[in-house]
């Protein structure tokens, strides 16, 4: 075994010496940068996710949950097999994952959890609008957010005018729009004439009827969206299943469907979005992960620390970045979770401020109300 | 008095009524007495439907997930046959039908919409299985019951009901120094007391600190479901003195002595007759029927009322519908999509809900379609009523409601789906004129829109009127 906490961390501290940031004003920095995360609702399990393959333990305790076939990272650890555009995009330095991290929450509720994992605060329930929202206010990104679900999401709100798609189930003729928009007068009539003018200027592929349930033509469309240097910066997906506690499964158990998922929507963003995949940063989100012991139904249970997933070009290098725990009884969390090292917010954080061009000190302030949250843009993405 | 009075306090007025003498009249008799439910088919009470829920978690959590652990197919279809055998997918259709139904066919719409209105003051959003089976008779039994009796008695139905309690964990809940509470080194959650304060009274308004949130959870400690191996969760609420704080708290100021079960009582009644709780419920109200943004000229008059009756929902409901009255044609209120669905349906008299010999149900087969339809309509503008994803429940501000999506979802469906709602004796172009001249002011100006149309009585056809007509400023507003 040679997974012992903090090997894995080199040059970690960086962030320490960092005393302030300097963009740089490059070519690379005019071009749009693309923020895309997608919500893992229900507790993605990051073990079953990025298994870590140098412990033994990890396979003691799951015994009915193990994976065959893991795809190699590196010697410590594998990645599911389901995950096989990861696993390209990780040849090329444009997959990496965060392993061990969770947002500062440790109950277990879902709805607790998922309103965190958005609103980015510590009490749930108590702000009323998301992180990436925010972000893109501090940054002054307007109208600049796509999501890819009906309501907009709590992590999308604190800043006006995103658009939406989420195609209806049938065809609406938009030459009715047409036929009542001069209706709209007096200020009182504004929003939604303003909102009219966006569905008018949509590009006809966001017009058409399509199943909102198919994932594929909704990931195309955002593709499409995003590869426009004038359409949003930023996208959010939403999926949720992962709360597998029966028939987990291994390679082909519940979980698994939900990976594939991921895999298929990432593998459509890959396709779709040729060069400007250079420019773009994928990442997960979650609420926790799942406990590291199988339980009666070869589930698992509520836990703690998760991974993230990442895929783009914006990534600094194929690596799994961790400040490992440890799956010793006393190292996980109240003697049962995989234990949480990195304050996933810190890597939203860092994200954020590659993308939308801010200074990571700034957007930490403005957004995680100077949460202390370590930069490490340095470590992670290419700046 | 302009016609649009009738749709900012009740839903329009049906092909069957004509305007009334005294609008304002007619709307502030609705308000004394409970109207009866209307819906034919049946009704189920809370605790019916929570027993469905135990036998449906028991059935999941404690049979099916060990039986099935290796082979996730065969957990599926039994999963699947056990939703059926519970009615875990259709008693959420019914609650709908029954709600839609009261607001379609009530003689009391004003007070059907002040029901809306509680129901989402005191939300239940979206958890485990409240949707399915317990959020919709939860309003039924908890909210309308009090809504002819003071705010400080709903507050208390509401915070010891089963279902706020399951919805904001405070059967979680144990005091630290309390019998459970030191076996088991549990401690509080204080969900339930940070919403009692923040949403359901005071709200953040009153100046709260955290330490007031923590002693108020003390106080809540100890009301919970009863647990047992059968019940699991879904056991009636008590008060277990095991798990209660001991010792005196301090909430906003106010000493509660160490007086066990009488505590919560007590601070209730000081959070509900707190004037910062009175005049936030008094702005929520009306923004809710009047504008996003009311002025203190607008809400003084209620908070008067309120203090006056102490707090009696009646004469607060009455003096909320005079400013309504009174501010009708200088101000405009956007609707939501679920109230925005609710007035079609009795403007135009639509097939919706479905009849109740067709909503009766089997429990050995899903749900069917038709069965599903308004719920499914529902979800898609939006609005899945029992379905808000926070504990503040739905947003009564338009900004939250005009996204791209949402508005062309109304296209959909006034354009795709509503021509198959509508009746097949109201197909004709002068039934259409006939409901507008009934609720709009501005009919001939709406009717001249939809002229091209006029000879056209196919789906399509209709599609392109009804597209055109419910997407109206006039009807999106009032």
């Amino acid at each position: 075994m040679n997974c012992t906490r903090r090997n894995f961390l080199i040059g970690g501290s960086t962030t320490l010496f960092l005393s302030g940031y300097f963009p740089k004003i490059s070519f690379a920095s005019m071009q749009k940068k693309n923020l895309i995360i997608i919500s893992l609702r229900g507790g993605m399990d990051g073990l079953t996710a990025v298994p870590v393959i140098g412990d033994k333990r990890l396979k003691k305790l799951r015994k009915k949950l193990i994976l065959e076939d893991v795809l190699n990272l590196n010697s410590d650890f594998g990645l599911h097999p389901k995950l096989e555009i990861f696993h390209k995009l990780w040849q090329k330095n444009q997959a990496a994952f965060v392993h061990a991290t969770n947002i500062p929450y440790t109950g277990r509720s879902h709805f607790d959890g998922q309103n965190l994992m958005e609103t980015g605060a510590h009490i749930p329930y108590k702000e009323k609008t998301g992180w990436l929202g925010r972000g893109l206010l501090a940054s002054n990104i307007i109208g600049k957010g796509l999501a890819i679900s009906l309501p907009m999401p709590l992590l999308l709100r604190g800043v006006p005018q995103n658009n939406n798609f989420f195609p209806s189930p049938d065809f609406v003729e938009t030459k009715l729009i047409d036929q009542i928009y001069n209706e709209f007068k007096g200020e009182h009539n504004e929003l939604i004439k303003s909102t009219l003018d966006t569905i008018r200027q949509r590009p006809l592929s966001m017009q058409i009827a399509t199943d909102s349930d198919d994932r594929k033509k909704l990931a195309l469309e955002a593709a499409k969206q995003l590869k426009d240097q004038s359409g949003p910066r930023v996208a959010v997906f939403d999926l949720d299943g992962f709360d597998t506690h029966a028939a987990q499964g291994g390679v082909d158990g519940a979980h698994a469907d939900e990976l594939e998922e991921v895999n298929k929507i990432v593998t459509i963003l890959h396709e779709n979005l040729g060069q400007a995949f250079d420019n773009t940063l994928i990442l997960t989100l979650t609420e926790f992960g799942r406990t590291i012991k199988q339980n009666g139904g070869y589930g698992t249970e509520h836990g703690y620390g998760s991974a993230i997933l990442m895929a783009g070009g914006l990534l600094k290098k194929s690596q799994v970045y961790t400040d490992w725990p440890g799956l010793k009884k006393k190292e996980l969390f109240e003697g049962r979770d995989l234990n949480s090292t990195i304050d996933s917010r810190a890597v939203y954080n860092s994200a954020m401020s590659i993308c939308f061009n801010q200074d990571p000190d700034f957007l930490r302030k403005e957004v995680f109300w100077g949460d202390h949250l370590p930069d490490l843009s340095q470590e992670l993405f290419k700046i | 008095m302009s016609l649009n009075f009738y749709r900012r306090v009740a839903f329009g007025l049906s092909p069957h009524e004509k305007p009334y003498k005294d609008p304002l009249n007619w709307a502030t008799n609705q308000l004394d007495a409970i109207p009866d439910f209307l819906w034919p088919g049946t009704i189920p009470t809370e605790k019916e439907l929570r027993k469905k829920y135990g036998e449906w978690v028991y059935g999941d959590r404690e049979v099916l997930r060990k039986k099935f652990k290796n082979d996730k197919y065969a957990y599926r279809k039994a999963k699947d046959e056990l939703r059926i055998k519970t009615g875990e997918r259709y008693f959420e259709l019914n609650e709908h039908a029954i709600r839609h139904f009261q607001t379609k066919y009530s003689k009391q719409p004003v007070f059907e919409r002040f029901w809306l209105f509680w129901g989402n003051h005191f939300a239940i959003s979206e958890k485990d299985f409240l949707a399915e089976f317990s959020t919709g008779p939860y309003q039924r039994e908890i909210i309308r019951p009090n809504m002819v009796k003071t705010f400080e008695e709903m507050v208390q139905s509401v915070t010891t009901s089963w279902c706020m309690i399951h919805h904001l964990d405070n059967s979680e809940s144990f005091g630290p120094n309390s019998k459970k509470g030191m076996e088991w080194r549990e401690t509080i959650n204080e969900n339930h007391a940070r919403e009692l304060l923040e949403l359901h009274t005071v709200s953040p308004n009153a100046g709260y600190t955290q330490e007031d949130v923590i002693q108020l959870a003390y106080i809540m400690t100890g009301w919970a479901h009863k647990w047992d191996r059968k019940n699991l969760e879904t056991g009636d609420i008590w008060f277990d003195q095991e798990m209660h704080q001991k010792g005196d708290k301090i909430v906003l100021g106010i000493k509660y002595k160490n007086d066990g079960k009488r505590e919560l009582a007590k601070v209730i009644h000081d959070l509900a007759t707190h004037p910062i709780c009175i005049k936030f419920v008094s702005t929520k109200l009306c923004r809710h029927f009047i504008t996003d943004e009311p002025t203190e000229e607008m809400i003084n008059p209620v908070i008067e009322a309120w203090n006056k009756s102490n707090g009696s929902l009646i004469e607060i409901h009455k003096a909320v519908i005079q400013q309504a009255y009174k501010y009708n044609e200088i101000t405009h209120k956007f609707h939501p999509p679920e109230i925005w669905l609710m007035q079609l349906s009795r403007i135009f008299d639509l097939n919706i809900p479905l009849s109740f010999e067709k909503m009766n149900y089997s429990f050995k087969l899903k749900p069917n379609n038709r069965q599903r339809q308004l719920s499914w309509i529902l979800r898609e503008i939006g609005h899945s009523p029992y379905r808000a994803k926070q504990p503040n429940g739905w947003s009564d501000l338009e900004v939250d409601w005009v996204s791209p999506e949402l508005l062309l979802r109304r296209f959909w469906f006034a354009s795709v789906e509503l021509p198959m709602l509508v009746k097949s004796e109201n197909r004709s172009h002068d039934f259409i004129l006939s409901c507008l001249k009934n609720n709009f002011e501005d009919h001939k100006n709406m009717a001249s829109l939809i002229h091209q149309f006029r000879f056209g009585t196919s789906d399509k056809d209709l599609g392109r009127k009804y597209g055109v007509i419910c997407n109206l400023p006039e009807i999106l507003k009032v």
